[in-house]
């Protein structure tokens, strides 16, 4: 899967680089609107990640020239910018997603999996991880061919686990993905545990490994 | 009251002295003019008298004659070099009635013996005359001065119609909508004047506004992009297999106060577009659906901790609020109900067109009124969690957008209130 980055700060633009080259992906950079034209005009991307203030012209008119391209590659905006105007006119230029920096790479690289499921394969496909199974399109998961029964959030954390494995995912990151916005009227992180115990628990009964490592004082960490 | 009514109503309190006074004076004129008329008449009839009495004989029966009008009495009083005019009110039998009078009287000598000679007018029919008049010069009166009231009224409605025109767009007035405001051309010299200082001044305004607009955003820009990048690195930086326990420990507790940081950067710049009223009211939000959204999202907090929660909801509460402020409004107050409830405690919902209240049980005691609202005025010492913007920022989204937000303290129940 090749990705396209496009973020002027360099170093923002190597650690997202360095993250999902390490889940997989095959990433190219620009550094500013001219270079991501130049990239966008030459090659096919499955995703895109752009950043809104570039120099030389706005991350937005790149959404805008990949869908005059007839472009078929996911694009997420991400900005620092969280005005409102910004993300309804990016989302209605035609982009598939919006993050406001900060964000988490894990949350990054979460949302550009979802995104290439929706797009190249219409979510039509399984995602697997050793004897765990996914079916996006039914929304089922199986372990060693049987079938588990997981509630919306626990269907949640296993996809962004599996996204994110073998990488410590922190328990804001976790909670910011379940709950979005919301997430910081929780007042604490206790109720994670809960879905993470529960989950644990339906893949242990179903005879599954346990692959969630708890990393201390931190997050997790799956595979 | 009304400019209009006002100037009318001054108009009015003025002109009605000066009228009166003005009907008061032509009154007494006439009055006046007309005794001197009648005294005049009296005197020539006193001359004619003299002269006829002066040859009458001492048989003449003009001595025993004794009418309203003339009459002669005989005295003893000393004889008067002159006459003597006033006006007297003599009965009338025929109409049961006194009647005005204008009498001359002089004691003369008329052989030899003295009479007092008393002529009288009438000034009956002369009343009724200075009647006529007056009703006249009353009605004319009247006449002029509703006249002049209504031109006055139709004139100023005129004049002043530019200036209300420049009213009536300045109360609709939005920020986010004022560059296409235009205050036309008068053709009255002042109102052109207001009309161009107030093109200035919305136009001031605006660039204001924009200036703003663009610094929040830039400041947001600047702000968050560092942080950005310092919590990337801390992601990165925790993925090291070599760190020990208590290095992962520490990056993750400096990754969490950069999330506070970049919260609280982000509330506050919520304040600021709050403010500026960056949240146009384009449509009516279903505060319900918003609710409901929210008591589902937190199903598992409520779950976790036990709480019991009862509504009291209508179906459809359209409120005028951005749906943004609606999901901030509704989050920060259920959040805030939840979070410091304790195990197994209540949280009372009640969601109307008007009002939206919201009830919790709460270990912590009653928040002095002065601090509810106040930023980063934490009430309470457990949760690091609060920023102290939360109620602050729902207290701005009230005062922005005629929501009226109140706290109270009753039977143990944390009680805040939306009205509109």
């Amino acid at each position: 899967m090749k990705v396209l980055i496009i973020e002027d700060e360099p170093s923002l633009r190597n650690s997202i680089r360095e993250y999902l080259e390490h889940q997989g992906f095959i990433c190219e950079v620009a550094a500013d609107f001219r270079a991501a034209i130049d990239k966008v005009t030459d090659h096919e991307y499955d995703c895109i990640v752009a950043d809104i203030g570039l120099p030389f012209g706005s991350g937005l008119d790149v959404v805008h020239e990949l869908k005059t391209l007839k472009s078929r590659a996911g694009i997420i905006i991400i900005s620092a910018k969280d005005s409102l105007e910004d993300k309804l006119s990016g989302l209605e230029l035609g982009a598939d997603d919006y993050l406001t920096k900060p964000f988490h790479l894990s949350e990054l690289n979460a949302r550009i999996n979802a995104l290439l499921r929706r797009k190249n394969f219409d979510g039509n496909t399984h995602i697997s991880f050793s004897e765990i199974t996914v079916i996006p399109a039914s929304k089922a998961v199986l372990v060693h061919d049987n079938a588990i029964t997981l509630t919306g959030k626990e269907y949640q954390l296993l996809l962004y686990f599996i996204a994110n494995q073998h990488r410590v995912v922190t328990k804001s990151a976790l909670a910011g993905h379940l709950w979005g916005d919301a997430y910081d009227q929780a007042g604490s992180y206790d109720f994670i545990y809960t879905h993470i115990k529960n989950l644990r628990k339906k893949m242990l009964e179903a005879g599954g490994e346990d692959y969630i490592k708890t990393v201390y004082g931190t997050g997790y960490r799956f595979g | 009251m009304k400019l209009l009514t006002k100037t009318t109503l001054y108009f009015i309190i003025l002109m009605l002295p000066v009228f009166a006074a003005g009907a008061f004076y032509l009154f007494h004129q006439f009055n006046k003019e007309i005794k001197h008329e009648t005294d005049e008449e009296l005197v020539n009839d006193h001359l004619e008298w003299l002269r006829y009495l002066d040859t009458a004989s001492v048989n003449n029966p003009i001595f025993r004659f004794q009418t309203q009008e003339f009459r002669l009495i005989p005295t003893h009083q000393p004889v008067q070099q002159k006459f003597k005019l006033k006006g007297v009110a003599l009965y009338q039998e025929t109409e049961d009635t006194y009647a005005p009078f204008r009498e001359l009287s002089q004691v003369i000598n008329l052989h030899g013996q003295h009479y007092q000679m008393i002529l009288r007018k009438s000034m009956i029919e002369k009343d009724d005359l200075l009647k006529n008049i007056i009703t006249v010069m009353l009605l004319a009166f009247g006449g002029l001065l509703l006249f002049v009231v209504l031109s006055n009224w139709f004139i100023s409605r005129q004049i002043w119609r530019p200036f209300y025109r420049s009213l009536d767009k300045i109360q609709q007035l939005q920020l986010n909508k004022m560059e296409t405001l235009r205050f036309a051309p008068a053709s009255t010299y002042e109102f052109n004047q207001l009309n161009k200082t107030l093109n200035q001044m919305t136009h001031r305004i605006h660039q204001d506004y924009i200036n703003i607009k663009e610094l929040t955003e830039d400041a947001a820009h600047e702000m968050q992009t560092p942080l950005a990048i310092a919590q990337s690195k801390l992601e990165l930086l925790l993925q090291d297999e070599n760190l020990s326990g208590e290095q992962l420990k520490n990056i993750g507790q400096a990754g969490e106060e950069l999330q506070r940081l970049s919260r609280l950067h982000h509330n506050l710049l919520l304040l600021a577009k709050i403010e500026n009223q960056q949240f146009p009211v384009t449509l009516q939000t279903d505060l319900c659906q918003v609710l409901t959204q929210y008591l589902s999202l937190f199903e598992e907090l409520v779950h976790e901790k036990e709480l019991t929660i009862e509504t009291s909801l209508v179906p459809v509460a359209r409120w005028p609020l951005h749906p943004a402020l609606a999901d901030i409004l509704i989050s920060n107050l259920l959040g805030n109900a939840i979070k410091y409830n304790y195990p197994g405690g209540r949280i009372h919902l009640s969601l109307t067109d008007k009002t939206f209240r919201i009830a919790n049980t709460s270990h912590l005691p009653e928040i002095p009124p002065a601090n509810v609202f106040q930023r980063f005025r934490k009430n309470n010492p457990v949760y690091t969690n609060s920023n102290g913007l939360g109620l602050a920022i729902v207290k701005k989204i009230g005062d922005s957008y005629a929501i009226h937000i109140t706290y109270q303290y009753l039977d143990n129940l944390h009680i805040f209130t939306a009205s509109r």
